[in-house]
């Protein structure tokens, strides 16, 4: 298949990438950009391992193709903390033990920060709702959920 | 223990955050898929569509075809990667030597080629495109069908039983017995007997018997399986990073398939997407077999499709079982078998569960078989407490019927026979320090039992609530261990071992070595190393890391302290045994003004013309005695009987964890495997149709829990402490996962008067309980 040459803004960065034009933006960004922080774990949208940010939304990139995301904003994982500051919900899963295994935390991370976005002030059973396509197989998600409140707590403050 | 009794601590028994968390949040963590080398090569694994065939040939041509596939590789080339040119693929033992399959499948998603290809699009093009010849066997599909003695055979009759995987998580004083000579698909059967158990049932005023069924389910781990090797030709150094629970497993697993030096032999376990006993070995003989044969780097990443139909699941199990009770709750007689679908290989937990269903109370009376039974279903594996949610299922629903029946609180029930230390397992050996007691006395008084008969009331007019309880435990994992630390120039202390962190044990091992060098935590560091740098370490599998390895580094910074000592008893004219350390100064006691500080020590014994040894301490210990840990669990459900849907509302976790290193991660233990628990209780099966195919291999139909199908788990840790372990901790991973499907079901019987008789509780198998169905459960739905 040929190549085709675009730009990707990753996290504030354009990068030049020349590629099948059928690879998804996991696959770009992970293996093209060696941007790892985003993880297949089903690739077929189901467990949200994948999980990035377009233009503001949250994508499970594993389908999504990366020529798609041509003249848009995508955030991943490693976009999150600014100069080497944690966002304030990176800094929760830390202090609140929401984090095992570690593999799901990307992207949960960032379907936590999508949710907050949109409802500052999510109840408990909103927060479940709105990480609902992030699987987890060791927290529980007590922890997560924990975390998600005590960060949208602090936001009324 | 009361907290009174408690010594006290600084640095253990705190909630410290986990050391690798800046990492893991960032996503800078290093995965085994995230490892590209240069020239890597990728290989994608073609699976056999068929549960029993023989392979009549494989067309490579059309695969070769595809541009960018660079070769085949078949069971037959497997021996060009063996050192002494013998192949054991070719008539393998056990799963592990199957590495491909050679002239017969005996599972659908057994693999019988991989294409290597220069980009992973190439190899899954190759893979597609490959053919292979096959002609359907008959296939054994059911456990009480394969174990008739006229059953056809899964596969043909292997020369030995390999009980490797089985041995790897729980140590066991039994043996199985040897398996007939004449071949079946039992291949292994172990019983255990006590007292008479005709005279038991004659005693009992209750008498209670189901056959309860179980399915076959995933662990669950959300990163697939996963290796990259490199073999470098000049040099003939292997390294493999591995998606792995035990590096020094892999690393002898290689050894000993590939017949490879372990001084040209280095494995590198990355950071670990989860295991829950699915993590070991699976997939690095393959791959380091296949870049000796490219001489090529080679990266293998499951699909999810293929850990599902090629994985090593959790078995699913039968279970006939009869209890007997007297009026005042004594239990009399328990007369069992369990069932275990090992799938095409041997792997199943027979002995295990066997001798846990039987062991949790004081049976006067037993009589207990456990058979593992060889299918043509995908080869099984160890999950977190392999086989115990199986019989746990029954045992708790039978006691919990028992109980209702003779209008007993079924707690109380359980309270009254419940094992106490030094009280007989079914095998005759006797229990070490355990806290049953204690646990089921937690969740008596668990508000959520309190009030189980008032949550009923509320329920809207086409629901009904119950509230369910169920016990289970874990006997523990032993293996050695060891560990190594070495004072810092600044005064820290850094140490390595060879265990893999899955649940947050470098954090607990620097909380340890911290308590005892009495530093704060942020001056100690653990490292895990790798198989060439670090000393041996047990697979973090079976409950025993923190058990084992933490007590090795527990002795480790007793040693280095000790060596500290000796040093400044010499610099500051003392008795070593006058000394202590405190600030990271070792003082003479009572003199605080005579002392040597951590980084002065570190001076004199590294510096240029030093005059002192550098100070390295060291830690091996092998545990002997077993910290078995229990826990106890309430569930409370709404039930729709319209649809059958179970909704859980609240749950409670329970658990003697002897004494909690770090609380938060223990909780953590306790969380998870609650809702591991829940997923087995209520949604997690792999659904074969009548001719033996997965109808389920993908996410979306294999459904696991998410956040929105179970609610906040209310965790309690019991200590009681352990003989042997450090601190008195016991291992606190398996028993949180034993529980849950007995104590949904509990719940679910609670709330609609009837017992569902396979887990998990689907809502067309609560509403057939319930009598709203008619007709027979289709094959596996």
């Amino acid at each position: 298949m040929a190549k085709m040459a675009y730009t990707l803004h990753v996290n504030g960065d354009d990068y030049e990438v020349y590629a099948e034009p059928n690879l998804t933006l996991l696959e770009v960004v992970r293996d093209e950009l060696r941007l790892t922080g985003a993880k297949e774990g089903c690739g077929t949208g189901d467990c949200g391992a994948c999980t990035m940010h377009l233009d503001g939304e949250n994508v499970t990139s594993c389908l999504v193709l990366a020529a798609e995301a041509q003249g848009r904003d995508v955030l991943t994982i490693e976009g999150l903390a600014i100069d080497g500051k944690l966002h304030p919900l990176q800094q929760a899963f830390i202090d609140h033990g929401a984090l095992q295994c570690g593999f799901c935390i990307p992207g949960m991370i960032l379907s936590g920060v999508a949710l907050l976005e949109r409802n500052p002030h999510p109840t408990r059973d909103e927060i479940r709702q709105g990480i609902a396509g992030n699987l987890c197989r060791c927290t529980g998600y007590t922890k997560i959920v924990d975390a998600i409140e005590a960060v949208a707590v602090g936001v009324a403050h | 223990m009361t907290t009174a009794d408690r010594p006290s601590y600084r640095v253990i028994g705190t909630r410290a955050k986990r050391s690798e968390g800046p990492g893991k949040v960032t996503g800078t963590t290093v995965y085994t898929a995230d490892v590209q080398l240069p020239r890597m090569l990728h290989a994608k694994m073609v699976l056999s569509p068929h549960p029993h065939a023989r392979i009549a040939g494989i067309d490579q041509a059309p695969a070769l075809a595809v541009p960018g596939v660079t070769r085949v590789v078949t069971a037959a080339d497997l021996g060009e990667a063996i050192r002494d040119g013998s192949n054991p693929a070719l008539s393998p033992s056990n799963r592990g030597d199957a590495l491909i399959a050679h002239s017969e499948v005996v599972f659908a998603g057994q693999p019988v080629a991989v294409v290597l290809g220069e980009s992973l699009a190439a190899a899954e093009e190759g893979a597609a495109a490959l053919v292979v010849h096959y002609e359907p066997l008959p296939a054994v599909l059911d456990i009480e069908a394969a174990m008739q003695p006229d059953a056809p055979l899964a596969r043909r009759p292997a020369g030995e039983v390999d009980r490797s995987e089985e041995s790897a998580h729980v140590t066991i004083d039994v043996h199985a017995e040897e398996a007939g000579s004449r071949p079946t698909n039992i291949s292994s059967h172990v019983s255990f007997n006590r007292g008479d158990i005709a005279a038991g049932f004659a005693e009992s005023d209750v008498i209670y018997e189901h056959t309860w069924r179980s399915a076959t389910m995933h662990q669950g781990y959300i990163e697939p399986q996963a290796t990259v090797a490199e073999y470098q030709p000049a040099s003939g150094e292997l390294t493999v990073w591995t998606t792995t629970q035990g590096q020094f497993h892999e690393r002898d697993t290689i050894m000993k398939m590939l017949k490879w030096p372990e001084t040209k032999l280095r494995v590198i376990g990355p950071e670990l997407g989860g295991g829950f006993g699915g993590k070991m070995a699976q997939t690095s003989p393959l791959v380091s077999a296949l870049t000796v044969i490219a001489k090529r780097p080679v990266k293998l990443v499951y699909s999810r499709k293929d850990d599902l139909l090629a994985g090593r699941p959790a078995t699913g199990a039968l279970v006939k079982i009869k209890t007997g009770m007297k009026r005042d709750g004594s239990l009399m007689a328990l007369e069992a078998s369990v069932a275990y679908d090992a799938g095409a290989f041997p792997g199943a937990p027979a002995a295990t569960g066997a001798l846990l269903m039987s062991s949790f109370y004081r049976w006067p009376n037993l009589k207990v078989d456990g058979y593992e039974v060889l299918t043509n279903h995908v080869s099984a594996g160890a999950i977190r407490a392999p086989g115990v949610h199986n019989v746990m299922q029954a045992v708790e629903q039978n006691i919990d019927e028992m109980a209702r029946q003779a209008g007993l609180d079924a707690a109380e029930v359980r309270l009254q026979n419940a094992v106490r230390t030094g009280d007989p397992m079914s095998s005759g050996k006797a229990f070490p320090a355990i806290g049953l007691v204690e646990t089921i006395e937690r969740v008596k008084a668990h508000p959520l039992w309190e009030r189980r008969n008032e949550v009923k009331a509320g329920a809207p007019s086409t629901k009904r609530r119950g509230v369910g309880l169920a016990i289970g435990g874990w006997l523990g994992g032993l293996q050695p261990a060891a560990a190594e630390l070495f004072l810092n120039s600044d005064g820290t202390v850094n140490g390595v071992t060879g265990a893999l962190d899955i649940s947050g044990t470098n954090t607990s091992f620097a909380q340890i070595v911290a308590e005892e060098m009495n530093l704060p935590l942020e001056k100690v560091s653990i490292t895990t190393g790798d198989t060439r740098t670090a000393p041996f370490a047990g697979m973090s599998a079976g409950s025993k890391t923190l058990f084992t390895t933490g007590k090795a580094l527990r002795d480790a910074a007793i040693d280095l302290r000790q060596q500290m000592f000796e040093v400044a008893a010499e610099r500051l004219e003392a008795n070593p045994d006058d000394l202590e350390v405190e600030g990271g100064e070792v003082r003479v006691k009572g003199v605080p003004t005579r002392n040597i500080s951590y980084e002065r020590l570190a001076a004199i014994t590294t510096g240029f013309g030093a005059l002192y040894k550098p100070l390295v301490g060291r830690g091996t210990v092998t545990a002997r005695v077993q910290a078995p840990g229990f826990t106890a669990q309430i569930a409370e459900v709404e039930v729709d009987t319209e649809t059958g849907f179970v909704e859980v509302k609240h749950y409670a976790s329970v658990q003697d964890v002897g004494f909690a290193i770090n609380p938060m991660s223990v909780e953590g233990q306790l969380e998870g495997g609650s809702v591991q628990g829940m997923g087995i209780g209520l949604w997690e099966e792999y659904i074969y149709d009548d001719s033996g195919h997965l109808r389920n291999a993908g996410l979306l139909d294999y459904r696991m829990p998410t956040a929105a199908d179970v609610p906040d788990i209310d965790s309690t840790l019991v200590e009681v402490p352990s003989e042997d372990g450090p601190y008195g901790a016991r291992g606190v991973g398996e028993p949180s996962i034993t529980a849950g499907g007995a104590a949904i079901a509990n719940a679910i019987a609670d709330a609609i008067g009837a017992r569902v008789p396979m887990m998990p509780a689907t809502p067309e198998r609560v509403l057939r309980a319930m009598g709203k169905l008619g007709g027979a459960e289709a094959a596996g739905g």
